[in-house]
């Protein structure tokens, strides 16, 4: 210890000499390159040391140098990143505004940096600045359409919950399909009790999302990669004066569209047709008055009056619209942000603090986030630099029940609109008067509130061992604790007969990391630059969850379980694992035109059996810049021009639970007394999904980079899927966890940017993305070839050959226009049938996009700027599980969507509704019926902001100021009937389980308006 | 370069500490090898298969509401909206209704841990070995005689040496599946076989008291239903005999009393214990309503059933109106569910005294007059055999007896006939695909 002690010190001295040695000044100045203005504030840094300083205000700088220094990096928020040799002692550049995509801009790769024309692999970077500010809650919905490949899906409109993404595909069928993300080096936990943890990120604190897509890419980060990895880099300080940035923002939020269902006039006709239709099968004709008692007839006219309430409906005294009811219409969002970021030369920071609160559009729903972060370097010496990223939030935020519950706002819909909200004396109607228990009482008279703190950290300490070696060590933890705490009132469907309903929820996850890497760079000859990394990650987590509910409270004011008499039950849980990884990369540049990068991870992982714990992750790449070449270096057309290649494996460990590959017994009680169950079947061979991907790309620049692009051409090949395979119930366990299938997934990317005018006044820029990805299965146990749909109101299959999830059961065949019965087709496909146990077996439908998109386009003019992003979703369908429910010809007293008015009434009627039958089930089960095309394009996000004039943010002695409105999904265009296509139930949303809708809320549409100033 | 053979050190040792850092083993289950290594974890293996024979797919309510919602007949009808207990209700079983599915999953959940126990049941303390062996066998064999009852044709319609019954598995599943798992149908007689013999293992070696748990007199109660299935009048009434005569159990002075109890009645011979903890009931669930914490009233009871009783029946009044009548028997929550009650073993007694014209025990007149009517305050009836069913009928209305009633009575209900192929659940489709549709055979009509 004490040799190292003084090994240390002597080490230290070592460096302080540095300082002593030659030295040479440059000097210069900084400009726009497409204005001419100066530049203040840009970053000027020696390359590969800490040395560095900050343009003034007139863009001007002056640096002392080491005499060996030979290059220097000049960098500056939404510009690019430009490194100039050091021939002499001025150097004046001028910086390209980010927006046209330079190929200088620095991308963040794993456990390093590099600079977008060197890469070989294919990583997908979106800007914050793109993204800062949009009225969405989640950095998901944020991302939503700005990058090639990446899929992004609310499950809902319900603020702060579920978000989708899929990386270039769905790669797994029972493990998880998310992508990993990284903030600041700290893998982070992707998994909640409940909401969803990516919404506790204030994204406005980003500087950039680098999304890893191919293999090459994402291997460094081996066994968790294989969905892709999100890279999330949050600002840092720079040296200079101090930058303050206020923003304020205050909006709408509605729902994105309405559906409508029938008024009372039309129930009441069509409740009766129903009931006398069935009575007529029956061979009763119920308007005879002796044969009324006992009819459907005399059944539907007593539910009418019994859900008429206090009104009465034969006169259509009441005509509630109970959809409108399950929003809330005072739907309102504002934001507040603050952030300060500057420094010396020595220490750099960034400060912020952010208030978001967004009122959902459902009843009862809401979510607020407070967070800060502080961001800080420190360069204790010329080779030694240590800082840390802290971010502290706390989410709030009023949940509802998920979409199948007879609680959520949303299944309102199904009451009937002859049903008053009160009766005469205020009070909310409830079952048995209104058909199912009422929401609204739930939300009237209880409470769901989430409240979770999200620290997410790391401190690093960085040391230059040779100007061309540093060692990187990197400390973080994220850490989350949640509470939940929930009420349902005496009146309530979960408080009814009970007293009420109280339930007290903790969960506590702690994820913490450790990463230690060396970093070599060098050029040798001027011709050979290497870039390489090795090292080794540690990271462990851990999660906790206690909960604890009860009953019988005395007056509903008293709601914490302190005065409940009757505790239910209470339980506490608690999971760890662990990984342990090894890493090395090393990047090779020939004549700033060859590439090739290798790069390998070992990783072990504490979720496999001893014999299956350690999987190597290996990755090739490489890369030909054309355009170095002689034959096209002097080309008017081809300013930039590389083909790249890469293969990679990487894997997945996550989302099938801690300890899949043991045989479990837990605890269980009978008898007040406690027992021993089997909970899982062993499986010690259990190891890694493996995703091997080949990736070959092509990234040009035209006429001097006016346009520019990427075409990607993938093909992803998932084995070894972990997967859920049935096995004999008679064994007492219905599956058992198996590495058997495989599915691939194919695609195309076009990535196109162009800069269609720029002048001093006049700018206009748009990009473009399309991306064609096929879904395959191509083997589930190696027996069975298709497993059909698992719950009986969707037809999520998996079918080999097929994609992931497809819909395949009954095809609806219409109506018989002789007698009104649903029709389906039997297996054959010509004939049809009216009897749905003998219906045939079809694929009717694919919930993955075929084709997804993103058209942005930013016009400014003088001091005006409007950007407009469209987003497109093509190629899918959607199926309403509650078709049986809401368009299902009067089976029950649910009240019916619009289209049931087109019912078959007589014989020769022409018509896809069937004949209204009350309790005769006519062609509500699932079937192609529900199944509807859901492409759409919508415009996700337009944004037109005014920034003031310098001459009068001088007078105002402020930097900028701009006023803005914003928008988010303001239109949406698309022939899905339900309330918006962008769906998926919830409460059974999965891998498989995609595109289903199912009483589940609209998107949300916000428009807001927003003042940003700095100074 | 020492600095960075330094560093390099330090980073080796960072490495070398965290290897055993991926020994993680769970905190909430132990591994399967550590179950059956003492009498204590078997004696909680023992618990736990109760705890699964009381889920809510099988005592725990499904089983007793597929009896009833199969055997409707317009005397009950079904108004939820799950679809599940509405295709049992109307005779269109899906293979894939999950119910379905996840009552043969519990069922066979049950016997693998019995399995388990019985193969290591010599690890037992010798006191109580016989006990233990006999509860796992006579779980074991009630849990293939509810199989059998809805997976297979009923005994009564013959042919039961090519009629299928279930898979029949013996041995325990450790470490994975084994060719036991794949094994084809047993006949209907291969069955019962097996039923018998557990049962009556079982009855010789269980004891005359065993708290809620299973005694003797238990394995003898239920063995008096397998015999009625089967026909067996003489079996079935010595064993409802042994019951009534051992004096263990009495009827409760009013027969309100026999139900919404939070622990045994005194005519309770099994009852599943239900309490605000581990309240599996889906009885309460389905066939209460919501003031009662349940749902929404979702079994109505109908006027041809009610119309059954005589004006002053207490049985009658047992029924509620809420705007529509339901089951009292149901009404509230965290209640015991009833399996057998001594009021059953009077009915069988009678029944089969009339048919085989004995009178061991009692007279059937004295069974259905002094003991089940009058409870009930209802005068005496002439003692005839269709007198003693609809007896039988009222008396166990709603829990869970009524199709397999009608099954080995060979009547009709709604127009199936009592030997219907609709009648009789679909082996569930995951089951025949996990197994193979060579192997594992699906029933006539699916």
């Amino acid at each position: 210890m004490r040799k190292l002690k003084l090994l240390l010190l002597g080490f230290f001295l070592l460096s302080g000499q540095l300082v002593w040695s030659q030295t040479k000044t440059i000097s210069g100045k900084v400009t726009d390159a497409k204005q001419g203005d100066p530049l203040p504030g840009v970053s000027v840094v020696v390359k590969g040391s800490n040395s560095g300083t900050v343009t003034d205000a007139d863009g001007a700088y002056k640096l002392t140098v080491s005499e060996k220094a030979t290059t220097v990096i000049f960098s500056y928020l939404g510009f690019g990143t430009k490194e100039v040799s050091i021939n002499g002692s001025l150097i004046n550049i001028s910086l390209e505004d980010g927006q046209s995509q330079s190929l200088d801009e620095i991308v963040v790769v794993g456990y390093g940096t590099k600079i977008k024309k060197d890469l070989t692999g294919n990583i997908a970077k979106v800007k914050g600045a793109d993204v800062q500010n949009m009225p969405v809650t989640n950095l998901n919905q944020a991302l939503q359409g700005r990058a090639a490949g990446v899929f992004v899906e609310a499950n809902n409109g319900k603020v702060g919950e579920g978000v989708k993404i899929l990386i270039r595909g769905s790669g797994s069928i029972s493990a998880s399909n998310s992508p990993l993300y990284v903030v600041d080096g700290v893998p982070i936990n992707n998994s909640s009790y409940s909401g969803n943890p990516i919404a506790d990120i204030n994204f406005n604190d980003v500087e950039s999302f680098d999304i890893l897509k191919d293999a090459s890419a994402a291997a460094i980060y081996g066994s968790r990669a294989a969905n892709g990895v999100v890279l999330i880099t949050t600002k840092r300080g720079k040296a200079g004066k101090t930058n303050f940035q206020v923003n304020t923002q205050y909006g709408f939020n509605k729902p994105t569209h309405l559906r409508g269902f029938l008024n009372a006039s039309e129930y009441v006709s069509l409740v009766r047709e129903a009931a006398i239709n069935s009575d007529i099968i029956e061979g009763i004709d119920p308007l005879d008055p002796s044969q009324y008692a006992g009819s459907w007839l005399q059944h539907a006219e007593r539910r009418l009056t019994r859900y008429s309430g206090w009104s009465d409906w034969r006169t259509l005294e009441t005509n509630t619209n109970w959809e409108e009811l399950a929003f809330n219409d005072k739907a309102r969002t504002s934001a507040i942000d603050i952030s300060a970021s500057g420094g010396n030369d020595k220490t750099k920071f960034y400060l912020s603090a952010s208030y978001n609160n967004q009122d959902g559009i459902l009843i009862g729903n809401r979510f607020k986030r407070l967070s800060t972060r502080i961001n800080l370097d420190h360069n204790v010496n010329d080779k030694f630099k240590v800082g840390f990223n802290l971010s502290l939030s706390q989410t709030s935020a009023g949940r509802v029940p998920v979409d199948n519950e007879f609680s959520t706002p949303m299944q309102i819909v199904a009451l009937s609109p002859v049903t008053p909200l009160r009766d005469l004396d205020g009070n909310l109607y409830n079952s048995p008067t209104t058909t199912y228990s009422n929401p609204y009482v739930d939300f009237a008279n209880g409470k769901f509130n989430s409240l979770i703190y999200r620290n997410i950290g790391n401190i690093f300490g960085q040391y230059n061992i040779l100007p061309s070696l540093f060692f990187r060590t990197e400390l973080g933890a994220d850490i989350q604790n949640q509470n939940d705490d929930q009420f349902y009132g005496f009146s309530t469907t979960y408080g009814t007969g009970s007293n009420g309903y109280g339930e007290s929820d903790w969960y506590r996850s702690l994820d913490y990391n450790i990463n230690n890497y060396f970093n070599f760079k060098k050029s040798f000859s001027d011709v050979h630059d290497i870039d390489a990394v090795l090292g080794m990650s540690y990271q462990h987590y851990n999660s906790e969850y206690a909960n604890v509910y009860g009953e019988q409270f005395p007056v509903e004011d008293l709601q914490k379980l302190e005065s409940a008499a009757l505790i239910k039950g209470g339980t506490s849980v608690a999971t760890n694992s662990s990984f342990l990884s090894y890493f090395a990369r090393a990047n090779y540049k020939f004549n700033d035109k060859y590439l090739l990068t290798f790069s390998g991870r070992l990783d072990g992982s504490s979720v496999f059996g001893n014999d299956r714990r350690y999987g190597f992750f290996p990755a090739i790449s490489a890369g030909w810049i054309l355009s170095e070449e002689n034959f096209l270096e002097n080309s008017n057309t081809f300013s930039f021009l590389k083909l790249r290649g890469s293969w990679g494996l990487t894997g997945n460990a996550d989302g099938f639970g801690d300890f899949a590959h043991l045989g479990l017994w837990g605890g269980s009680s009978y008898n007040g007394v406690s027992g021993l169950s089997p909970t899982q079947l062993a499986n010690k061979e259990l190891r890694w999904e493996k995703s091997n991907q080949v990736d070959i790309g092509l990234d040009f620049g035209l006429f001097n980079n006016k346009i520019s692009g990427e075409i990607d051409v993938y093909n992803r090949k998932t084995k070894d899927l972990i997967y859920n395979v049935p096995v004999p119930g008679n064994s007492g366990f219905t599956t058992q966890t198996v590495n058997i299938g495989s599915m691939e997934n194919k695609g195309i990317e076009f990535v196109i940017n162009s800069e269609n005018v720029s002048n001093k006044t006049f700018r206009w820029t748009s990009n473009l993305n399309v991306s064609f990805n096929k879904n395959k299965i191509v083997k589930l146990d190696g027996e069975q070839t298709s497993v059909p749909g698992n719950d009986g109101r969707y037809m999520n299959s998996l079918i080999v050959g097929e994609s992931i999830g497809i819909f395949y059961g009954p095809k609806y065949a219409g109506v018989d226009p002789a007698n009104g019965d649903a029709l389906y087709y039997l297996q054959d496909g010509k004939t049809t049938t009216n009897d749905y146990n003998l219906a045939g077996d079809f694929i009717v439908g694919n919930p993955n996009p075929k084709v997804i998109a993103g058209l942005g386009n930013t016009v400014s003019f003088k001091g005006i700027e409007l950007s407009f992003l469209f987003q497109g979703v093509f190629g899918n369908q959607v199926m309403n599980g509650a078709g049986g429910f809401m368009s299902a010809s009067f089976d029950w007293y649910d009240n019916q969507t619009r289209e049931q008015l087109n019912r078959w009434q007589k014989p020769g009627d022409i018509t896809d509704v069937p004949q209204l039958r009350l309790a005769y089930g006519n062609g509500i089960s699932s079937s192609s019926r529900y199944v509807y095309d859901a492409d759409y394009i919508r415009l996700k996000n337009v944004t037109l902001a005014y920034n003031l004039p310098v001459s009068v943010l001088r007078k105002l002695k402020i930097s900028t100021a701009k006023v803005y409105v914003t928008g988010v999904n303001l239109l949406t265009f698309t022939d899905y009937p339900g309330w918006d296509p962008e769906v998926n139930t919830d409460y059974r949303a999965g891998n498989r389980n995609q595109g289903s809708d199912f009483y589940a809320a609209p998107q949300i549409k916000n428009i807001s308006v927003g003042l940003n100033i700095g100074f | 370069m020492k600095k960075s053979i330094i560093l390099v050190s330090a980073f080796i040792i960072i490495v070398a500490g965290c290897s055993k850092k991926l020994d993680i083993l769970p905190t909430q289950s132990i591994d399967e090898t550590q179950v059956f290594t003492n009498d204590a974890n078997i004696k909680a293996a023992l618990n736990g298969a109760y705890d699964a024979a009381s889920s809510t797919s099988l005592l725990g309510g499904d089983l007793q509401l597929y009896s009833e919602l199969l055997g409707a007949d317009a005397e009950i009808a079904w108004v939820g909206t799950y679809n599940q207990p509405d295709e049992v209700y109307s005779k269109a079983i899906l293979t894939n209704n999950s119910y379905v599915r996840a009552t043969w999953a519990a069922a066979y959940n049950t016997i693998n841990i019995c399995n388990n126990i019985l193969k290591a049941i010599d690890i037992v303390d010798e006191a109580d070995r016989d006990r233990v062996k006999g509860e796992a066998l006579f779980l074991r064999g009630e849990m293939y005689f509810e199989l059998v009852k809805l997976f297979g044709k009923p005994y009564s319609a013959g042919n039961v040496t090519s009629n299928l019954g279930v898979q029949i598995v013996t041995t325990p599943t450790i470490g994975d599946i084994s060719e036991a798992n794949r094994v084809p149908r047993s006949t209907i007689e291969q069955t019962y076989n097996l039923i018998l013999d557990d049962l009556n293992q079982a009855k010789t070696l269980l004891p005359e008291e065993n708290d809620v748990y299973a005694t003797t007199y238990t394995a003898s109660a239920i063995l008096s239903r397998v015999y009625l299935q089967m026909a067996d009048y003489t079996k079935a009434r010595d064993e409802a005999n042994t019951v009534i005569e051992s004096g263990e159990y009495i009827l409760t002075d009013t027969y309100d009393k026999a139900f919404n109890n939070t622990s045994n009645s005194s005519e309770d011979i099994l009852a599943m214990q239900v309490t605000a903890q581990d309240d599996q009931n889906d009885m309460h669930l389905f066939w209460s309503i919501g003031d009662f914490g349940a749902r929404d009233g979702d079994v109505e009871i109908l006027d041809k059933h009610l119309s059954l009783y005589g004006a002053a029946d207490d049985r009658l009044a047992l029924f509620y109106d809420n705007g529509t009548i339901y089951s009292g028997k149901w009404l509230l929550q965290y209640r015991n569910i009833p399996i057998i009650r001594l009021a059953e073993m009077y009915l069988t007694r009678a029944e089969c005294n009339f048919r085989l014209g004995t009178n061991i025990g009692a007279t059937p007149d004295e069974d259905i007059n002094d003991v089940i009517r009058d409870r009930v305050g209802q005068t005496a009836i002439p003692v005839t055999l269709d007198n003693i069913l609809l007896e039988r009928r009222l008396e166990l209305a709603h829990e869970g007896q009524r199709i397999h009633d009608v099954k080995r009575l060979k009547g009709s209900v709604d127009g199936f006939a009592y030997d219907a192929n609709k009648l009789v659940f679909p082996i569930p489709i995951r089951e025949i695909n996990a197994v193979g549709p060579d192997i594992l055979k699906q029933n006539d009509g699916y």
